[in-house]
């Protein structure tokens, strides 16, 4: 750790905040905490659907506000901080979707994939970066590879011309050496920027964000009140204090954070994010945060237990965006004998 | 010499593939099984490719020329399998034209008319180019018909397909853009549903999975009955060119929209079974150069 | 292409040539060919043949070999409709139709695209290994046969560390064996290949190992420093460097390199192994000031973009003692004058 060492914060508060509301976040809601984060000096505030361009749908959920209005909406609340967004290739397009997106005046673009496909993300880097758009590439579900798995993949992204790759623990499954470790292997085998993205499932986010800035990662994202799938992500409000502790710089106006999270709490969130049994077991089983939701529902529905569905989905090592299969596991489910009978 | 008394003496219509690959030479080996096809060339770009060995060990003509290879030699083939890339099937589909081929289309260049076999077979077959749409398509699309069929004022349609990592190489990964756009095109045209959408997860758990696709379908005051119906009368169509497609879930309503989950377990024939999507495509393909073969010859044998 | 593209690239040779046309002399009258011949090096030679051929009357006849012939056909009227400059389409895989009478060839077929290297390993692999050997094979059979030059890459030693002034010829190290070095990997075991050739049938071969380049013909698509700067700059953007700008490369200008390579094809002992690129390093940090500076008005340089935790900084240059010594072949273009060349025809071919 060294002295008054610069981490840049990416807030995905309006993205990642939205699977815990159903995508249901309105207009006035962006307006409203990107001026307060716009306020606070937050550098890149990310906004959208949960599963980021062009994947409003039945399978993941419809978003109340249009990506368009979403995007406009926040391009105008904010002067300082930068506009970011988050892209997977296979929900969105560059013509249908990315295109538009970058016309609004979007700075920031990460391209995401399942940690093990990075090779899908080449033309959507590709078409940001000719754009003149500062380009990351994101792997998600990070705890499904090993170290050196994710570094290889890593570095087809960097070959893409990505000027960073974030990995994010998407499952919260992560503890601090398992994040220590895969930072330490990004940061000595690429010659880009590394950034982490945690969960709190484990109660670990904090810790994660802090090994990995030690280890030399330079991004690190956060949520206000942690406003965000399943148990909620890093509590960004708290990062910013702990950094400040630590002896990292932020160049967030701890204050205004301070009033942001609150703006957050109030306004945003029908509950401040805690960490449910589900998500106790949906970090032990490695799946995807972004399935409470519908785990929840489709458990009543079928009248199994929503656990053993995390567990069945986690055995079955199912990605985000199959959201269908959940059908499919309490359907089997459903047809067993239930546990306790003769 | 006469074309039709050419055609006369022969059994079975003769098939060119342009395209080494993997859906070449899985057609490649298709083809050979067929009792109204056989294969006049396979050709690609590299002649020490897996496809150009396995085609040289069937003792099937090879050709590294291209386009040129059938200009040279028009009577090699009555039938054209375009397995390049769009932008080759632009270049091809003219020459093609102009020599009479009948030109089935596996690319999303799209020129010719979307083809479903278990659909549309009928209007096909006056066409000269026809296209497959793509693999999660011929998934989907029986069911979208079916519910555009039987349901009153279908709003949406999105369909997400789920494939093994392992049966998608670097071609299907960087024309995702391609795939979405040609497959919604697809689901708009055969379902008349107002707004489509296509999404493609690809899953690298092992063992590998199979093409697994799920249909969504937003619609005024759904008929399960209806479509459950009618739904069983295609599927048994399909299944007569793609005997591993399967309706595993559904028709149901789950939370206000219709969900039929379809999947579908491949040949094996060149690639290993988990890749139906390769399989459903190609399947569809065979199904439709065999019903021109079988629709040439019999109008051969009649008419003269 | 635009004609006063056409001339500046013809300038360039020229400028080359003046007074270094008679250590060329072995081409006068003889047949080149060049195998991946439509790609930057490839279309640099042909225009430094064109040159010989019209300012100096050395009458070459040069047949390129490329799986892309037609498009390069398509793209370049101006080289390819010549009468002493063939095109044959081919995959270097299968050199079925080659020129029997060749004296000279020189082997420049490969993707130097990373993206292509990181999504399709195999292929890249396939192309370099197979298509060397296919190479290595066919040049048996090639009775006249002088020299065979091979184009390798300053990557095949690994990676180099931050202190090294310069990659020597006879540097120790290799890449990782690992799929994100397959390009260097495959490279390496292709000069391999050259030197069986060599020892198995006496092939006349050598090699030239290329750092990075500039000029026109060098798609500005491609995810290196120097093409993306260059496109940020032409597309009104701001020019964009990763980290600290503090990584070292060299450039060395599309005419130099066309004449390094056939002087070391022509004068090369066999088995010689050579270093082609700029000796003369400069931080991307400069090359983007430097690139900034040809447009009106200069975009603005963002450093730091995403920046780095370990400010560790590589370096890759070429110790050309070896092509200084024994050749005589220094950089004629200074990098300067080559960004300047550079972002003048693209925007000449843009406009």
């Amino acid at each position: 750790m060294n002295p008054t060492q610069e981490i840049r914060i990416s807030d995905p508060t309006l993205r990642d905040g939205n699977h815990a509301i159903g995508h249901q976040l309105s207009a006035e809601n962006i307006a409203a905490y990107c001026k307060a984060a716009d306020a606070a000096g937050v550098p890149i505030v990310e906004v959208g659907h949960g599963n980021g361009l062009g994947a409003s749908s039945l399978q993941l959920g419809e978003a109340k506000t249009p990506d368009h209005i979403a995007l406009a909406t926040a391009r105008e609340n904010m002067n300082r901080s930068k506009l970011g967004i988050h892209v997977i290739p296979g929900f969105a397009t560059i013509e249908r979707d990315l295109k538009p997106a970058l016309a609004l005046g979007v700075d920031v673009v990460r391209v995401a994939s399942h940690c093990s496909e990075a090779d899908i993300c080449e033309r959507h880097i590709g078409f940001s970066r000719n754009e003149g758009a500062e380009v990351w590439g994101c792997l998600m579900m990070s705890h499904m590879i090993s170290p050196s798995m994710l570094l290889e993949q890593a570095r087809k992204l960097e070959s893409y011309g990505a000027e960073g790759v974030v990995f994010m623990d998407s499952s919260g499954h992560f503890m601090p050496e398992d994040v220590r470790v895969r930072v330490d292997t990004l940061v000595n085998g690429l010659g880009i920027a590394v950034g982490f993205h945690g969960h709190n499932n484990l109660g670990l986010a904090i810790a994660n964000s802090v090994a990995a800035a030690d280890a030399g990662a330079t991004l690190i994202d956060g949520c206000a009140r942690g406003f965000g799938a399943g148990a909620g992500n890093t509590q960004l409000e708290v990062l910013v204090a702990v950094f400040e502790r630590l002896k990292y710089s932020t160049g967030i106006d701890f204050y205004k954070m301070l009033d942001a999270a609150d703006l957050a709490e109030q306004t945003l969130m029908k509950e401040i994010p805690t960490i449910k049994s589900v998500s106790v077991v949906s970090g032990m089983a490695g799946v995807f945060s972004g399935f409470m939701k519908p785990v929840t529902r489709i458990a009543k529905e079928f009248d199994v237990d929503p656990r053993d569905i995390f567990f069945e989905l986690g055995r079955r090592k199912i990605v985000a965006g199959q959201e269908d299969i959940i059908l499919e596991v309490a359907k089997q489910l459903a047809q067993q004998p239930k546990k306790g009978n003769p | 010499m006469n074309r039709d008394a050419v055609i006369q003496a022969k059994e079975k219509l003769r098939v060119a593939i342009i395209g080494s690959g993997n859906i070449g030479t899985d057609l490649l080996i298709k083809v050979g099984r067929s009792p109204h096809l056989e294969c006049g060339a396979f050709i690609g770009r590299n002649l020490s490719s897996s496809g150009m060995m396995k085609a040289l060990s069937l003792g099937v003509p090879v050709s590294a020329e291209g386009i040129n290879h059938i200009i040279n030699n028009p009577d090699c083939c009555d039938i054209v399998f375009d397995a390049t890339s769009a932008k080759s099937h632009f270049e091809h589909a003219p020459i093609l034209r102009g020599l009479n081929k009948r030109v089935i289309d596996m690319t999303p260049a799209k020129i010719g008319l979307m083809s479903v076999p278990s659909v549309n077979m009928a209007d096909c077959l006056n066409e000269f180019n026809v296209n497959m749409v793509t693999c999660g398509g011929q998934a989907s699309i029986p069911v979208a018909y079916a519910i555009g069929q039987t349901q009153s004022d279908v709003d949406y349609i999105e369909v997400v397909s789920s494939i093994s990592s392992r049966s998608a190489g670097p071609a299907t990964r960087q024309n995702l853009d391609e795939y979405i756009k040609t497959t919604e095109d697809g689901l708009k045209e055969f379902s008349g549903a107002r707004r489509t959408k296509a999404i493609l997860n690809l899953n690298p758990a092992e063992p590998c999975v199979d093409m697994q696709t799920t249909i969504f379908a937003k619609v005024k005051d759904p008929d399960i009955l209806k479509l459950t119906e009618r739904l069983s009368e295609l599927v048994k169509s399909v299944c007569k060119y793609v005997p591993g497609y399967e309706i595993i879930l559904g028709p149901i309503v789950e939370n206000d929209r219709i969900v039929v989950m379809v999947r579908v377990r491949g040949l094996g024939d060149y690639l290993p079974a988990y890749a139906g999507n390769l399989d459903i495509i190609n399947c569809a393909a065979i199904a439709m150069a065999e019903e021109y073969a079988q629709v040439t010859l019999n109008a051969v044998s009649k008419g003269n | 292409m635009k004609q006063e593209c056409q001339e500046r690239t013809r300038h360039d040779c020229m400028r080359v040539l003046e007074g270094r046309d008679n250590a060329l002399e072995p081409l006068r009258k003889s047949e080149l060919v060049v195998i991946g011949g439509t790609g930057f090096v490839g279309t640099w030679i042909a225009e430094m043949v064109a040159a010989l051929n019209d300012a100096y009357d050395f009458g070459i006849k040069l047949t390129l070999i490329s799986r892309s012939a037609d498009q390069f056909a398509n793209r370049l009227p101006h080289l390819a409709n010549r009468s002493d400059i063939s095109l044959i389409k081919s995959d270097v895989r299968q050199l079925g139709q080659f020129p029997a009478n060749a004296d000279w060839v020189i082997h420049a077929a490969a993707n130097p695209d990373v993206r292509t290297h990181a999504s399709n390993p195999l292929d890249t692999a396939s192309v370099i290994v197979d298509g060397t050997m296919s190479v290595m094979r066919t040049a048996e059979r090639l009775g006249r046969l002088q020299k065979l030059l091979y184009l390798s890459s300053g990557l095949v030693c690994g990676a180099q560390s931050v202190t090294a002034n310069g990659i020597a010829e006879n540097e120790q190290g290799a890449p990782v064996p690992d799929a994100s070095f397959m390009y260097p990997n495959a490279k390496r075991f292709a000069e391999t290949l050259c030197s069986a050739a060599r020892a198995q049938s006496r092939t006349p071969v050598l090699v030239a190992r290329p750092f990075s380049f500039i000029g026109p013909y060098q798609s500005l698509d491609t995810p290196w420093a120097q093409t993306t700067f260059l496109s940020d700059a032409l597309r009104g953007h701001q020019i964009r460097v990763k980290g600290d700008g503090q990584v070292v490369r060299s450039y060395l200008y599309g005419s130099d390199a066309a004449y390094w390579f056939l002087r070391i094809l022509t004068a090369g002992e066999v088995g010689d192994v050579v270093n082609v690129g700029s000796p003369t390093g400069i931080t991307l940090q400069d090359l983007a000031k430097e690139v900034a500076k040809n447009f009106e008005p200069s975009p603005e340089i963002m450093f730091n973009t995403a920046p780095r935790s370990t400010g560790r900084s590589a370096k890759l240059l070429p110790d050309t003692t070896h092509a200084q010594n024994v050749y005589g072949l220094t950089v004629f273009t200074p990098l300067e004058e080559a960004i300047k060349l550079t972002a003048l025809w693209h925007r000449l071919q843009n406009n």
